[in-house]
């Protein structure tokens, strides 16, 4: 069988999008759907969300619209086996929700001991530069939590995905993604 | 619950418990495989990083400590087909220097057995699953054996890129043995270089348990209970033999599954958790651990991984997950100057986005409109060499049950992990040398993908010997103690070596079950 048509047969078994609840009922969307639909945040709080967005953009521009908030929220919320954030994989314990709370607050924690009472969210471009760089270098005085590394390393990892692992994110850059079982909704 | 009892039961769906089953079956055994995971088909196996997360563990019951905690979820399975429903399918083999390290260096562990013990069934795995690569060209380095049933895999940019640097520096790169189809093998298409292999191969091109053993082991008449979590082996009331293995399934109720024959292949970590977690008043420290070596030297593999980015288009989109060509010219236990240990180099990977061997992990340090810059360049230009280590044998490093419970009552365990200066040197000598086989490319850039030194397939924890006072189970992964009761996997590898193991977790697998079948009346009858 020529590569195509075994590529387009198999695409036909495709399975799963991520769930997300509008007006009570459960619909398919990719996070950069939800985000633009305002679809409510099911785990994380407004302010977490918002660290998060703006933790998210200065690691990988476009990872705000490309909804990275929605992302988590929406991992964070199902059970552990289903969940598909690179948390899996990096070894941390579930519930997840618990590390990204505990890290979210860390974040916010540091930044207001540092910038005079300000979130993460509300600090200029380039402070958010300077505190996401302290934080990879484990050079953030005072920092309580997860370990900082960690926590870059973790987020920029869901940023990554949203940006760039997403079938949008291959064409961006360029790059055939091939599938032999295509991500229904290009996610 | 008792179950009607079969003659053989065997924990786990993965590598080694599909040759079991495979076999056993084949043999007119009633065989039931007990996998704690899904039933994963062809068609879960989506192309995603994403999705390809679902099918490794989401929190697996093991605490990680030490120097080098290992961070074993990446490759762990979680299901049907358990590690290699993902793997790369790189084959490498050992080579006979790995058998006899004690013997020739004074260090480390001997194998009760020899290469040429290993190698016949080298050769019947190939034959069974599809194998393709140049086995003449390997003989530089290892005695002849038969040639793979398949031609060498295409390679592409990315892997040819390296041919110079590695000559610059009296290395020679030989085509990759893999578990993959260059040609359709056995009604199984040839790959088609989409480089997905890490998140699951649907197409059958590669040699996942599905399509192989396992396959056969279900078409022989073989049972596969998944979501059935094996918390004990049971035995006779002498401790003489191995009498069932109690779980729970899917509904987390309690199930007895009486057999004439135990065969533990859940993982190098999972199968020590469940002997000691089967202590009896018999058997106080656990099955099979009279010795005190059950959960003992555990060991891994590292990688020293060099990046080179080019401003050509080195095709790094195309080719699988492992490897397109490979080499043993740093295998040799003194190799390296300074350091002890074997190296397998590997090089030319199919790269994707992101997950931990995605390329905008390449730049760790990177972020914001900087890293964005690097993934324009890295999507066409950036290409990797890596080189296995060796980690020996220390008791120190090893597996222990711990007082917290999971829901069904069993105790967690740790897994206490550091690497000793051997390793260490052996890490740091790859990166080197990787450097400068790099420099000597016509890459634009290079630089090492040095971070905290990596932990790659966990092996040893019930390993072989030649008697009781020195191991848990003889050549066929039979324990010493009870003589019904058999570990498969890498957990039974004496040593590391510094070849990935799946090739010879199927070979030594084989001639385990082939054993088993051979001395059933004695053993199980």
């Amino acid at each position: 069988m020529h590569d195509i048509e075994r590529r387009a047969l198999l695409k036909g078994a495709a399975a799963g999008a991520l769930a997300f609840t509008v007006g009570g009922a459960e619909v398919l969307l990719t996070p950069r759907a939800a985000r633009a639909q305002g679809v409510v945040l099911r785990t994380l709080s407004a302010t977490q969300a918002a660290t998060l967005d703006a933790l998210g953009e200065t690691l990988v521009p476009g990872a705000r619209q490309a909804g990275i908030s929605h992302f988590v929220d929406q991992q964070i919320s199902i059970p552990a086996e289903e969940a598909l954030l690179e948390a899996r994989i990096l070894n941390v314990r579930p519930p997840y929700a618990n590390f990204y709370r505990a890290a979210l607050g860390a974040v916010d924690r540091s930044s207001q001991a540092l910038h005079g009472g300000r979130e993460f969210a509300q600090l200029g471009e380039a402070d958010q530069r300077t505190f996401v760089d302290g934080m990879r270098q484990n050079k953030i005085e005072g920092w309580q939590g997860p370990a900082g590394p960690f926590v870059y390393l973790l987020l920029r990892s869901d940023a990554v995905d949203v940006v760039y692992g997403t079938m949008d994110g291959y064409a961006a850059l360029g790059i055939p993604y091939q599938p032999h079982i295509a991500p229904t909704r290009r996610w | 619950m008792a179950n009607e009892k079969v003659d053989v039961v065997i924990v786990g769906a993965g590598a080694s418990g599909s040759v079991f089953a495979a076999v056993l079956a084949k043999a007119g055994k009633k065989v039931v495989v007990l996998e704690q995971g899904p039933d994963w088909q062809l068609t879960d196996l989506i192309s995603s990083d994403f999705w390809g997360r679902r099918i490794k563990p989401a929190g697996g019951p093991f605490l990680l400590e030490g120097k080098n905690p290992f961070g074993y979820v990446y490759q762990a399975g979680w299901g049907v087909g358990g590690a290699a429903l993902h793997y790369f399918a790189n084959f490498p083999r050992l080579l006979p220097n790995d058998f006899k390290i004690r013997s020739e260096h004074g260090r480390a562990l001997d194998w009760p057995i020899s290469y040429s013990d290993v190698a016949p069934y080298y050769d019947k795995v190939a034959q069974d699953v599809g194998v393709s690569g140049d086995a003449k060209a390997e003989e530089i380095w290892r005695p002849a054996g038969d040639p793979y049933p398949m031609p060498p895999m295409k390679t592409f940019r990315g892997g040819e890129a390296w041919r110079k640097g590695c000559e610059a520096v009296g290395i020679r790169l030989v085509p990759a043995a893999v578990g993959m189809n260059s040609t359709e093998y056995k009604g199984r298409p040839a790959c088609i270089y989409d480089g997905w292999c890490h998140v699951g191969c649907p197409t059958g091109a590669l040699a996942n348990p599905l399509v192989t053993y396992l396959g056969d082991a279900k078409k022989a008449g073989a049972e596969v209970r998944p979501h059935a979590t094996v918390t004990r082996v049971l035995t006779n009331p002498q401790g003489s033999k191995a009498t069932a293995v109690e779980y729970y399934d899917a509904r987390k109720e309690r199930q007895v599954q009486e057999a004439s024959a135990v065969v533990l292949a859940a993982w190098s970590a999972q199968n020590p958790r469940i002997m000691l977690n089967s202590a009896t008043d018999r058997h106080p420290k656990g099955l099979g651990n009279a010795s005190g070596l059950v959960g003992k030297y555990m060991m891994a593999h590292f990688s020293s991984g060099t990046w080179a980015l080019f401003d050509e288009d080195v095709q790094n989109h195309l080719g699988t997950t492992g490897a397109q060509l490979m080499s043993y010219d740093r295998y040799g236990k003194t190799s390296q100057k300074g350091a002890f240990g074997s190296s397998f180099i590997v090089a030319g990977s199919a790269l994707k986005t992101s997950d931990l061997g995605g390329f905008a992990n390449a730049r760790l340090d990177l972020f914001g409109p900087e890293l964005t810059a690097f993934m324009k360049r890295a999507a066409r230009g950036l290409t990797r060499i890596g080189a296995f280590g060796e980690e020996l044998p220390n008791i120190e490093n090893r597996v222990e049950l711990v007082g917290d419970k999971d829901e069904f009552g069993m105790p967690l365990a740790k897994i206490v992990h550091s690497f000793d200066q051997d390793a260490v040197a052996l890490w740091n000598a790859n990166f080197e040398e990787g450097l400068k086989i790099a420099k000597a490319t016509d890459a634009k850039e290079v630089w090492s993908a040095r971070g905290n030194m990596p932990t790659i397939h966990l092996m040893g924890g019930t390993i072989m010997g030649s008697e009781a006072g020195n191991s848990v189970t003889n050549s066929y992964g039979q324990t010493h103690e009870l003589p019904n009761l058999y570990v498969a996997g890498p957990g039974i590898f004496a040593t590391a070596g510094a070849s990935n193991p799946t090739y010879t977790i199927l070979a030594l697998s084989l001639r385990g079950a082939e054993q088993l079948t051979k001395s059933w009346s004695t053993v199980a009858g």
